[in-house]
């Protein structure tokens, strides 16, 4: 099994992880593979993400720590540094990733990032366009793309819902 | 390496113990190849010293071996741990980071050390102190370890050995950014010295780091390149300012400075760099798709006539069966059309001038195509040659020339002039190469500028075939088994007499070619930097040797020899009458 040479550090770092979770987020490794993590982070308060939970995959590759982890967004979001396909533009994931990082500093920063989009790096140009140009209207999408998520995951009276769906897909 | 270190060996040892009496150029310039010590068998043949070398051997650039690189790091490390009173190894970070620019990190720090230090990562003090902790944890396992297994930078922060090896490997592994390697902690900015390091790296990696090192010297400055041949491990620093950008590094590659192409004089860098592209290009399938076939009319294959007959038949899927003069289908053609052999649908409608255009595209790709052709297959065989020569050369180096002393009974020093021969064979073979890169981009309207050159490279032809064919041909003669040895003392004067006429040929051709042939536009200019020079050395008597002296001298002597009734083109030596101001024959004024 590839879980029963696991470093200490990943042990001590996954029991910690659960046991006294990031606010916002939380990360359970999976049954098979002790180095793959279902994420979930919370829409910051006081950002466009506000009520939405956004669902994230990582993998901790055979070097970490040496290496950076790979995380990926697997909820759809209108962010100007995460593209379609979930893939995160985030320094520390790449040349400035330390060996003194963890996993747990790597979902605090994304989570820092859903509050302070950085459209000066972007993954996505036509978000980051949009962001720059006419950032209320993209907070716009993003709070839309939220609230649909937060719909989704029951967080409304469903009576209110069904109206709101019917105006935003008319 | 083996050869190239010969050959210069041989080129060094040989101007030591100079049997000739020398021309006062005997300080050898290593780095110069062919430069200087080869003006010295005047004793022979009569020439007096040439002046052109004293052009040549002004030094613009210095190449570097690894050691000597090792060398002038040291020296800096040395002068600026010295000067700042710091350690070497705070040195090394400094340097790095300064991209080994001694002056400016002076004046960085004494304006603002703490600033200096602040974004270099030379603290001053830790930043973490466990000065009662009997273990330690270390930040990147988790784990605690006895105090004699953690190591840190000057910050302080915790790491154990395992891991700090681990940090360091995979970091050297990613590229020479390990030369500016900090803490593993995000938040710190404390450097790691090239001490821990060297200490904690494998001695695979601690290799890789050095070789990290020494290139930072290189590649971090404007005024220092890698020699680009294939396993040279020399650099090249260069003058900056000077306009001459050809030169030799130890190995014997010869490269232009500006581009790393290979040496181009006379073409310049963007010329080469067209000509390269133009060489490689797509472009050059396409004009001869366009020259040599046409499309099917049904599917727009392109098709190539390789057969007779006007009835062409599609490959299949196609099959379309079409005339090749008209590209009409076939079942058009019969007794009403005139007879299938004889399309005169065709010429009917070229007189209508329906093809013109597709037909006049054809031929102008046509043409092109063999006008590059011409130039490319001329500009390639001189590069076999090349090629060849420099065989050829090692060849007589290694093997030949010893044998040569033996059946002679003479010094191997004695018979360099055959080595400067061939020297001299292959710097002319690229000469001549590139001047056909200069001839395909000439303008083709400057019709006189094209004359000119077309003279020039023809006559440098020539003369370079003579002194390929003395040092090819004629030495095989002292190589076999018979006794011919009356004969070498008139071909030893006979190949060196070539070699300098040739030399000094083709080094005026090169700066007529740099000058953009400005002679012809320009009268009083006329002949300066060409004729004036090898009347000079008709002059002196016995140097007749040269074709192109020769018959330049001889247009010299007509442009004096105006008559009274007629003048002398000063281009083409046509007898003009004085009637007219300009010249009948290339319309030169007078």
């Amino acid at each position: 099994m590839a879980n029963s040479n696991l470093p200490r550090r990943i042990i001590k770092e996954t029991q910690r992880l659960l046991s006294e979770p990031a606010p916002g987020i939380s990360a359970s490794p999976s049954e098979e593979n002790m180095r793959y993590f279902n994420v979930m982070i919370l829409g910051p308060s006081q950002s466009p993400y506000e009520g939405g939970v956004f669902k994230l995959e990582l993998f901790l590759p055979e070097e970490y720590p040496m290496a950076a982890p790979k995380v990926r967004f697997l909820t759809k979001i209108y962010h100007p540094n995460i593209d379609k396909l979930g893939r995160i533009c985030l320094d520390i994931l790449k040349d400035k990733w330390s060996p003194a990082l963890q996993i747990r500093t790597v979902l605090l920063s994304i989570q820092a990032l859903l509050s302070a989009p950085n459209p000066d790096d972007p993954l996505s140009e036509n978000i980051a366009k949009h962001w720059k140009t006419n950032e209320a209207e993209a907070v716009e999408t993003g709070e839309l793309t939220a609230f649909l998520l937060a719909l989704r995951h029951k967080k409304f009276p469903s009576s209110h819902s069904s109206l709101l769906f019917a105006n935003f897909y008319s | 390496m083996d050869s190239d270190e010969d050959l210069l060996d041989a080129y060094d040892g040989d101007s030591a113990e100079d049997y000739y009496y020398s021309g006062g150029d005997s300080d050898v310039d290593d780095y110069i190849a062919g430069g200087d010590e080869d003006e010295d068998d005047g004793g022979d043949c009569g020439y007096a010293s040439d002046d052109d070398s004293t052009l040549r051997s002004e030094k613009v650039y210095t190449v570097l071996k690894v050691s000597d690189i090792q060398q002038r790091q040291e020296e800096s490390i040395s002068h600026v741990s010295s000067v700042l009173s710091i350690s070497r190894v705070a040195a090394c970070v400094l340097l790095c980071h300064y991209k080994w620019n001694v002056s400016q990190l002076h004046d960085e720090w004494f304006a603002d050390e703490e600033k200096v230090r602040r974004t270099v990562g030379l603290l001053s003090r830790p930043v973490v102190q466990f000065p009662n902790a009997k273990e330690l944890t270390c930040g990147i396992c988790f784990e605690s370890h006895p105090l004699d297994q953690i190591h840190s930078a000057v910050c302080g922060h915790p790491y154990c050995t395992t891991c700090w090896k681990g940090y360091i490997t995979t970091s050297i592994n990613d590229g020479p950014g390990c030369l500016l390697l900090r803490c593993p902690d995000p938040s710190c900015r404390a450097s790691v010295g090239q001490d821990m390091i060297l200490k904690l790296a494998s001695d695979e990696d601690k290799e890789k780091y050095s070789r990290y090192f020494v290139r930072s010297y290189i590649e971090d400055k404007k005024k220092t390149k890698w020699c680009p041949a294939p396993g040279c491990e020399n650099a090249v620093e260069f003058e900056l300012g000077s306009n001459i950008y050809d030169v030799t590094c130890l190995c014997s590659h010869g490269f232009c400075w500006n581009c790393t192409e290979e040496a181009h004089r006379p073409v310049d860098c963007g010329t080469v760099s067209k000509w390269i592209l133009k060489n490689s290009a797509e472009s050059e399938n396409m004009n001869w798709i366009l020259a040599n076939s046409k499309p099917c009319p049904k599917c727009k294959r392109p098709i190539e006539k390789n057969q007779g007959c006007m009835h062409m038949t599609c490959t299949p899927p196609c099959k379309f069966e079409f005339c090749w003069l008209c590209l009409g289908a076939w079942s058009d053609h019969g007794e009403r059309t005139g007879g299938f052999y004889a399309c005169n649908r065709y010429e009917a409608a070229k007189q209508e001038g329906l093809y013109d255009e597709a037909e006049r595209r054809r031929e102008m790709a046509k043409n092109s195509l063999e006008r590059y052709t011409h130039y490319y297959e001329r500009w390639a065989s001189n590069q076999t040659s090349r090629q060849k020569a420099i065989a050829d050369l090692h060849q007589m180096q290694t093997v030949h020339l010893e044998k040569l002393s033996d059946k002679l009974k003479e010094p191997e020093s004695q018979l360099k002039f055959v080595i400067e021969a061939w020297q001299q064979i292959i710097e002319c073979r690229r000469v001549l190469k590139w001047t056909y890169a200069y001839g395909y981009y000439l303008p083709e309207h400057e019709h006189a500028k094209k004359q000119l050159f077309e003279y020039l490279q023809g006559e440098a032809e020539a003369g370079l075939e003579r002194l390929h064919q003395c040092a090819e041909k004629e030495l095989l003669v002292f190589l076999g088994d018979d006794e011919p040895q009356a004969d070498f003392k008139t071909f030893r004067p006979k190949l060196a007499g070539l070699t300098r006429v040739t030399r000094s040929y083709f080094e005026n051709l090169v700066r007529a070619l740099e000058n953009g042939l400005s002679d012809v536009n320009t009268q009083p200019a006329c002949s300066t930097s060409i004729s004036s020079k090898n009347a000079d050395g008709a002059g002196k008597g016995k140097g007749g040797k040269g074709k192109g002296s020769t018959s330049r001298s001889g247009r010299n002597a007509a442009r004096d020899g105006d008559d009274d009734d007629h003048w002398n083109c000063d281009r083409c030596t046509y007898a003009n009458p004085d009637s007219v101001s300009s010249c009948q024959m290339c319309h030169n004024e007078r």
